[in-house]
C-alpha cells in the first residue's frame, strides 16, 4: 500500500524539536508496543521522564482491552490501533510515525518493564562509538540480569547460529531482543517492510540481507513484571520452526538494492 | 478393459445433485456472496462428476489418454487440481488482504494523531 504522507501533518513536530533536547541534537523517538499493560506502562513511562534526557515517546497500543490507552496517554503520545495486529504491526506503526516526522532515531523498548529505560543511553553512545543501522541491546554479552530461561537460551543460540551462519554484517548473540535502536536508514528499511510475527529475529534477517550493519551493546534486562509470555509450552516449537525457516527464506530471496532501501 | 457404463440412477442421483448445487451458487453469485471466479471454481464440483456420469464414454477416452486404468480417477484428480488451483489462489488472496487491513489499520492509528496533533496547535506534543 502506497504510503500517505503524514509529514507536514503533525504541526507539533517543531514543538518537540525544540522542546527539551539541545539544538542540533538527534531526535529520538521510543516506540513501546503494548498490549495489555495498564499495570507497567504507567511507570514505565515515569521512569522514561526521570531520565530527564527528553525522549518523544510514541505508546502504540494494540487494541488493549483494558485501560493501556488511557493510562499511556497521561504522559505519552499514543497510537491506538483499531484491532490487535500483533507485536510487528504494532512496532512497524511507531517506525512508520518515525519515519513521516524525521525522527533520526527510533529506539523500540518493551511495555512490561523488561527494559531499563536509562539503558537507552547506552544504546546511543554505542552508536556514536560505532555507528550501525541497528544496535541491539543485548542480554548475553556480559549475562547480565534476567536471560531468560534454559530451554529458550537454547533456541535463541539456534537463531544465532543461523543468522551469524547465514549473513555477514554483524555477530548478534540476542536476537530476540526487543530493546534497539535503528538509525534513519533502518527506520526507512522498515517502514516499507516488516515481519508480522516473531519480528525481532526475522527483522534482523531482513535487515542484513539489504545490507544493513547491525551492533550489540551488552544492557541489563529485568524479569516480565506483569503478564505472561505469548510463546509458551509448544508454541515455542512452533516458533522455532517459523522463524528458522523464514531465516533461511531470507537467505534465499534476492536482496534489495540499496537504492529501494533508502 | 471392459467399459461399465453408470446406471441411469447413477446419471440422476449427479445431475440432480449438480443443478441443485449450480443453483445454489448461481444465487449466491446474484447475491454478491461469490464473484464470477469463484463461481466457476466451485461449480466445478458439479460439473466435473456431471460430465463424467452423462458422457462416459468420454470418460474412458480421457482415462486412456492419460494412462490411467479407472475413470473415476482422473475424475478425482482433475477435482483436486481444481480444488488446489482455488486454494493456492485463495491463500495468496488472504495474505494480501491481511496485509492491507494491517496497513489500513496503522493509517488509520497514525492519521488519528494527525488529527490529535492538529486539535492541539503547535503546543500539543512534547518529549516526555
Amino acid at each position: 500500500m502506497a504510503d500517505m504522507s503524514l509529514d507536514s501533518g503533525l504541526g507539533s513536530t517543531v514543538t518537540c524539536r525544540s522542546a527539551a533536547r539541545p539544538a542540533g541534537a538527534p531526535r529520538v523517538l521510543l516506540v513501546i508496543p503494548c498490549f495489555n499493560e495498564e499495570a507497567s506502562i504507567g511507570g514505565l513511562l515515569s521512569e522514561i521522564a526521570a531520565t530527564g534526557r527528553g525522549y518523544h515517546t510514541l505508546v502504540v497500543d494494540d487494541g488493549s482491552s483494558d485501560a493501556t490507552c488511557a493510562v499511556a496517554s497521561r504522559s505519552s503520545q499514543v497510537a491506538r490501533l483499531a484491532q490487535n495486529l500483533g507485536i510487528g504491526g504494532a512496532v512497524q506503526t511507531g517506525i512508520k510515525y518515525a519515519a513521516r516526522q524525521g525522527f533520526d532515531f527510533c529506539v523500540q523498548i518493551d511495555g512490561d518493564g523488561q527494559h531499563d529505560p536509562r539503558a537507552i543511553e547506552t544504546l546511543l553512545d554505542a552508536y556514536r562509538r560505532n555507528p550501525a543501522n541497528i544496535t541491539i541491546g543485548s542480554r548475553f554479552i556480559d549475562h547480565a540480569g534476567f536471560c531468560s530461561t534454559p530451554m529458550r537460551r537454547a533456541g535463541i543460540r539456534l537463531i544465532v547460529l543461523a543468522l551469524n551462519g547465514l549473513f555477514s554484517g554483524g555477530r548478534i548473540t540476542d536476537p530476540t531482543s526487543g530493546m534497539r535502536l535503528l538509525d534513519r536508514s533502518a527506520i526507512a528499511f522498515f517502514a516499507k517492510a516488516y515481519p508480522a510475527d516473531y519480528p525481532e529475529p526475522i527483522s534482523l534477517a531482513w535487515a542484513m540481507r539489504a545490507g544493513l550493519t547491525v551492533s550489540e551493546v551488552p544492557v541489563e534486562m529485568r524479569p516480565r513484571e506483569t503478564g505472561v509470555s505469548s510463546i509458551d509450552g509448544l508454541k515455542s516449537a512452533s516458533y522455532m520452526v517459523r522463524v528458522l525457516g523464514y531465516i533461511l527464506l531470507a537467505r534465499l530471496v534476492r536482496a534489495p538494492r540499496r537504492r529501494d532501501i533508502q | 478393459m471392459t467399459s461399465v457404463l453408470p446406471s441411469l440412477e447413477t446419471v440422476v442421483v449427479i445431475s440432480a445433485f449438480a443443478l441443485i448445487y449450480m443453483l445454489v451458487l448461481l444465487r449466491k453469485t446474484l447475491q454478491g456472496k461469490f464473484d464470477l471466479y469463484d463461481f466457476m471454481m466451485l461449480s466445478m464440483v458439479a460439473i466435473i462428476p456431471a460430465s463424467f456420469a452423462l458422457f462416459p464414454k468420454l470418460a474412458y477416452l480421457v482415462s486412456h489418454l492419460t494412462g490411467v486404468v479407472f475413470p473415476f480417477v482422473v475424475m478425482f484428480g482433475a477435482l483436486f487440481l481444481v480444488v488446489f488451483a482455488f486454494m493456492h489462489n485463495m491463500t495468496a488472496r488472504l495474505h494480501r488482504l491481511e496485509r492491507q487491513n494491517c496497513a489500513l489499520i496503522q493509517e488509520q492509528s497514525l492519521m488519528a494523531l494527525e488529527l490529535k496533533a492538529k486539535e492541539n496547535g503547535p503546543g500539543g506534543t512534547k518529549p516526555i
